[in-house]
C-alpha cells in the first residue's frame, strides 16, 4: 500500500513539469505579462528540468509545446520551439560540464542561454518578417532572469517532494 | 590547447547528439526540423496549408478546453463580486430609476425615433450581404502579438486580409485562415499598418500600431491640417479595403499624433467581416 502511494507521488511529481509545459503553451500563459514587467516562465521551466532531472522533460515535448505556443501566439511554426532548443541546449550543455549543481551555478549560466535563445528567437521573427518589440524583449529577458531563483526554490521544493 | 578544444567539442556533441535517458530525439535534429518549419512557414502550398490549418485548428480547440477552468473561475469571480456589492449596486439603481422617472416623459420621442432607426438598419443589414459574422473563440493577448482567434475559417469563405469590424467600426484584419477558425490582427499590433483618410482634413496616412490601444497615425502629408477630434476612416488606398470604414479619433498630445478607436479591443465578443473586398 504504502509503495503504491510512494509509487503514485512519484509519477505525479514525475509527470508534473510536463504538465505544467504543455498546460501553459495551450493557455497561452508562457509569458507573465504584467504591468511594469514581464516574465517568461516557459524559458525558466525548461532550463531547470533540463538542468536538473532531464528524464522529467523530453526534447520531443519540448519541441512539441513550443509548436502549440507558436500557433497560440500566432507566431509562424517553429519560431517559438527553436528557441525553446536552444534553451534546452544550453541547459544539457552546462549539465555536462558542471559537478555541483548550485543556485548561483544555474543562475548565471541562465544567462547565455536567455541571450542566445532571445537573439534566436529576434532573428526567427526578422526573417519571418514579424516586428518585435525591442524594447519589450529586453525587459522580458531581465525579469525573467531575476525571478529565476523563485522558480528554482518552487522547483527544487517538487524534486525534493518527489523524493522524499 | 588541442586537448581543451577537443573537450569542448565532446562536450557540444555529448549535449546536442546524444539521446540521453529516455530521450527520444536528439536536440541537434529537433533544431534543425524546427528551423525548417521555420523556413517553409512563407511557402504557399495546398498540402502544406491543408497541413497547418489541421494542426492549428486542432491546437486551439485544445487551448479553448484548458481555458474552461479560467474562464470558470472569472465567471465565479464576477459572481461573487455582484453578491458582495448588492448593496452599492442596489443604491445605484436605484438612482438610475429615479433619473429614469424624471426622463419618462421623453420616452414617446425615443420610442418613435428608435422605431424609425431599427427600419434603417434592418434595411442596412438587409442590404449589406457581404458580411459574416463570427464569434471570438480565444483571446490570449499575446505580449507580441495583438490579435484573437474566431470561429469561422475557410468554411465560410473567409480569406486572408478581409476587415474585421466590430458593428461598424474597423478593429483589425484576417490574417490566417484555417478550415473553422482565423487570427484576427488587431490594428493596434506592431504588425498593422492600415491606410486610412482623415475627415474632414481629408489627409491621407498610414496607421500603424504600437502594442497601445492608441496606435500612431503616420506619414502624414507635411502641411496637413489634422486637427484633435477629427475623424479616421479606412481610405480604401490600394484596394486593401472597403473605404470609409470608421476606426477612431484624432488624439493630438506632444504633437504625436495617436487614434483612439471607436471600439474596445479588450471588450469585443462577436465581430463581423467583410468578405466583400
Amino acid at each position: 500500500m504504502a509503495l503504491t502511494y510512494k509509487t503514485i507521488k512519484f509519477k505525479f511529481f514525475e509527470l508534473l513539469p510536463l504538465f505544467l509545459l504543455f498546460f501553459i503553451s495551450l493557455n497561452g500563459s508562457s509569458v507573465i505579462d504584467l504591468k511594469f514587467f514581464s516574465i517568461n516562465i516557459h524559458y525558466i521551466l525548461v532550463y531547470y528540468w533540463v538542468l536538473r532531472q532531464p528524464q522529467s522533460l523530453g526534447y520531443g515535448f519540448i519541441f512539441l509545446s513550443g509548436i502549440i505556443s507558436d500557433v497560440v501566439f500566432g507566431f509562424p511554426l517553429g519560431v517559438n520551439a527553436l528557441s525553446l532548443l536552444i534553451i534546452a541546449a544550453v541547459a544539457a550543455y552546462v549539465r555536462v560540464v558542471t559537478v555541483r549543481i548550485t543556485l548561483i551555478n544555474d543562475w548565471i549560466s541562465f544567462i547565455p542561454a536567455l541571450l542566445i535563445a532571445n537573439f534566436v528567437y529576434f532573428l526567427s521573427l526578422y526573417f519571418s518578417n514579424h516586428a518585435v518589440d525591442y524594447l519589450y524583449l529586453f525587459n522580458n529577458s531581465i525579469f525573467t532572469f531575476i525571478f529565476y531563483p523563485i522558480l528554482w526554490g518552487l522547483f527544487s521544493l517538487i524534486i525534493n517532494l518527489m523524493k522524499s | 590547447m588541442d586537448t581543451s578544444r577537443e573537450d569542448v567539442g565532446i562536450t557540444i556533441r555529448s549535449a546536442l547528439l546524444a539521446k540521453g535517458t529516455k530521450q527520444k530525439f536528439s536536440l541537434f535534429a529537433l533544431v534543425i526540423l524546427s528551423i525548417i518549419l521555420i523556413s517553409i512557414e512563407t511557402i504557399e502550398a495546398k498540402p502544406l496549408n491543408y497541413f497547418r490549418s489541421f494542426i492549428k485548428d486542432t491546437i486551439y480547440r485544445g487551448s479553448l478546453i484548458v481555458s474552461v477552468p479560467f474562464k470558470t473561475i472569472d465567471n465565479f469571480t464576477d459572481y461573487v463580486g455582484d453578491h458582495l456589492n448588492l448593496y452599492s449596486n442596489y443604491s445605484k439603481l436605484k438612482k438610475e430609476n429615479d433619473e429614469l422617472k424624471n426622463n419618462i416623459s421623453k420616452s414617446d420621442f425615443l420610442e418613435l425615433e428608435n422605431t424609425q432607426l431599427r427600419q434603417l438598419i434592418q434595411e442596412q443589414v438587409a442590404s449589406t450581404t457581404d458580411l459574416v459574422s463570427a464569434r471570438v473563440m480565444i483571446d490570449k493577448q499575446s505580449p507580441y502579438l495583438n490579435s484573437f482567434i474566431i470561429n469561422t475559417g475557410s468554411n465560410k469563405n473567409l480569406k486572408n486580409g478581409m476587415a474585421v469590424l466590430d458593428g461598424n467600426n474597423f478593429v483589425g484584419r484576417i490574417v490566417d485562415v484555417n478550415f473553422f477558425s482565423s487570427r484576427v490582427l488587431l490594428v493596434s499590433d506592431l504588425n498593422s499598418k492600415i491606410p486610412v483618410i482623415v475627415e474632414p482634413s481629408g489627409d491621407h496616412a498610414i496607421l500603424s500600431g504600437n502594442g497601445t490601444n492608441e496606435p500612431i497615425l503616420e506619414y502624414l502629408p507635411e502641411n496637413h491640417n489634422t486637427q484633435d477630434g477629427n475623424k479616421v476612416y479606412t481610405s480604401g488606398k490600394e484596394g486593401i479595403f472597403s473605404p470609409g470604414i470608421p476606426i477612431g479619433e484624432i488624439k493630438i498630445e506632444n504633437n504625436i499624433i495617436t487614434t483612439s478607436l471607436f471600439s474596445d479591443l479588450s471588450q469585443i465578443t462577436f465581430i463581423n467581416i467583410k468578405i466583400g473586398k
